[in-house]
């Protein structure tokens, strides 16, 4: 069985070089309250969308982590390539904004059966060379929080695109699918996540679950809803091995940004 | 096959005697989390006749119940919500929360030896077994801060629902309200429509449901499969006052609450935008 490494590295102002192997991000922005780490997220990334929604965000919200800037100044900085979704959220004048600076936008409205961070998704897979796809990592900032349908609707896309790395983020959490067919090492920094975490069985109940660096580690353990799920645990060290007969989510806690 | 009434009056100012209850009427005990108080903890704290705090759940209370009441003496306000319990591995209360909360009679029930459960898990077994003396099916347990912050606390929280899957159990924040549909029984939902909706979900949350059929939704299911990495219900809407869920499998139910506005006039009068 492979082995998937998992970094957050990321989350650092500078992705140290030696970090192997490089990642290619693409950003994409819900409507949600920006993670107040955006503007990292947002250097970091070749590819940035908006959902819908997300770019009454980032019009709105972006300046106010520039206050001492013009906030028309920021939000030029802060163009986003894409704004996709069935368009029922945006503003107009935002809506306006963006297509006068030239942002691509993508209208699907007629599209109900997809949410639109899956048809954000597609967008990223669909755009992205397939030579690079499993270099390819997606970072969703304001995945959790609101409405708990669209959570899970968030949870469930990186579900059904389980072969590709998608990264649910919010102020306080990071989480993604860890899938059965790997084996996983998470590389923890620990200057910006942790150390609560959890391992859960969203799906589908898991007969075995063993996991190294934990404070309360899994030994062929059986988690399943209605009975253990791994929350409140405690990471130890700098590195958590995960393998299991199931797809589970990793969620770990991100630390305030001072 | 059974069926199994829910409804959300416990988010009215008061609660109808009549129609969509089932009867006998429902008691309520209230456990608060610790996570920003919604807006509609006092209307809860009014239908309850148990109210708990989960360890820092308290300072929550002492902190947050005065700012719905800025009209009023803190000191007052804070006697007034008083918990009768509060339990948990008290890692997370302040020292002069615990300590206030002490001197006005509230019972402390320090479990921090105990680290196999999570702080609601606690509070909802100090529920059951306090209420041996009623019939359970008409207790329903409310929880306030359910959602936000950590998400592995979230996801704890509904593992609580599972767990206790007899028991009517119902997580609320400000924007949702969420219980769990046992597969045991047929269900009728009533729609509350002043205070919630329209946009509602049904998650098979943990595993994977091969049929399940509803009616009352635009986007209904018709002996449908749902799971994770296919299809799950969400963004889905509400079409009048009834839902009616049929499931080979424990499904949760979603549902928005609407933006809560209280006014302050004469007495109080609460309404939703």
């Amino acid at each position: 069985m492979d082995l998937m490494h998992h970094h957050s590295t990321f989350l650092l102002p500078t992705i140290p070089e030696d970090q192997r192997p490089s990642l290619t991000y693409a950003l994409v922005v819900l409507n949600h309250n920006l993670p107040r780490f955006s503007p990292l997220l947002w250097k970091h990334a070749q590819l940035r969308l908006c959902a819908d929604g997300g770019a009454n965000r980032v019009y709105d919200e972006m300046p106010l982590l520039f206050p001492q800037e013009d906030a028309s100044d920021v939000r030029r900085r802060f163009k986003p390539d894409i704004i996709k979704g069935d368009m029922d959220s945006i503003r107009k004048e935002v809506l306006d904004f963006y297509t006068c600076l030239g942002t691509n936008i993508v209208d699907k409205a007629h599209d109900q059966d997809t949410t639109d961070l899956h048809k954000c998704v597609t967008c990223i897979r669909d755009f992205a060379p397939a030579s690079d796809k499993s270099n390819l990592c997606i970072l969703v900032a304001g995945a959790l929080g609101g409405r708990f349908d669209h959570e899970m609707g968030n949870v469930n896309v990186m579900c059904r695109f389980s072969s590709l790395r998608i990264i649910l983020l919010s102020d306080d959490n990071l989480i993604h699918l860890l899938p059965k067919t790997h084996r996983h090492e998470i590389h923890i920094q620990p200057s910006v996540q942790g150390p609560h975490c959890g391992l859960i069985p969203i799906g589908m109940p898991s007969k075995s679950s063993t996991t190294t660096g934990l404070r309360w580690d899994l030994n062929n353990t059986e988690t399943k809803f209605g009975g253990l799920v791994s929350t409140s645990n405690i990471v130890e060290g700098e590195k958590v091995t995960v393998q299991s007969d199931s797809d589970l989510l990793w969620t770990i806690s991100l630390k305030k940004l001072a | 096959m059974d069926l199994m009434h829910h409804s959300s009056a416990f988010l009215l100012p008061s609660i109808p005697s009549d129609r969509h209850l089932p009867r006998p009427p429902l008691t309520y005990a209230l456990v608060v989390l610790n996570q920003s108080l919604p807006r509609f903890t006092p209307l809860l704290w009014l239908h309850a006749r148990l109210h708990l705090c989960a360890d820092g759940g308290a300072n929550r209370l002492f902190d947050e119940m005065p700012l719905f009441f800025p009209n009023e003496n803190a000191s007052d306000v804070r006697r007034r919500y008083k918990p009768e319990a509060i339990k948990g591995d008290m890692d997370s209360i302040r020292k002069d929360v615990l300590d206030f909360y002490k001197s006005i009679g509230t019972k402390i029930i320090d479990k921090s030896h105990d680290q196999d459960t999570t702080d609601l898990h606690k509070c909802v077994t100090y529920i059951r077994d306090s209420s041996q003396d009623l019939d359970q099916s008409n207790l329903c347990i409310l929880v306030a801060g359910a959602l936000g912050g950590r998400f592995d606390h979230e996801v704890g929280n509904l593992n609580v629902l599972c767990c206790f899957s007899s028991l009517r159990i119902v997580l609320l924040s400000n924007d949702s309200l969420i219980y769990l549909l046992p597969r045991t029984h047929r269900h009728e939902i009533h729609i509350e429509t002043s205070v919630e909706g329209p946009h509602c979900g049904l998650i098979p949350l943990g595993m994977p449901s091969r049929s399940t059929t509803t009616t009352g939704l635009q986007w209904n299911l018709d002996n449908t499969e749902m799971n994770f990495g296919g299809l799950v219900s969400t963004s889905n809407i509400v079409k009048g006052e009834k839902v009616t869920v049929q499931s080979d499998s424990d499904l949760l139910w979603t549902i928005s609450i609407k933006k809560f506005e209280r006014r302050i006039r004469v007495g109080v009068r609460y309404r939703y935008i």
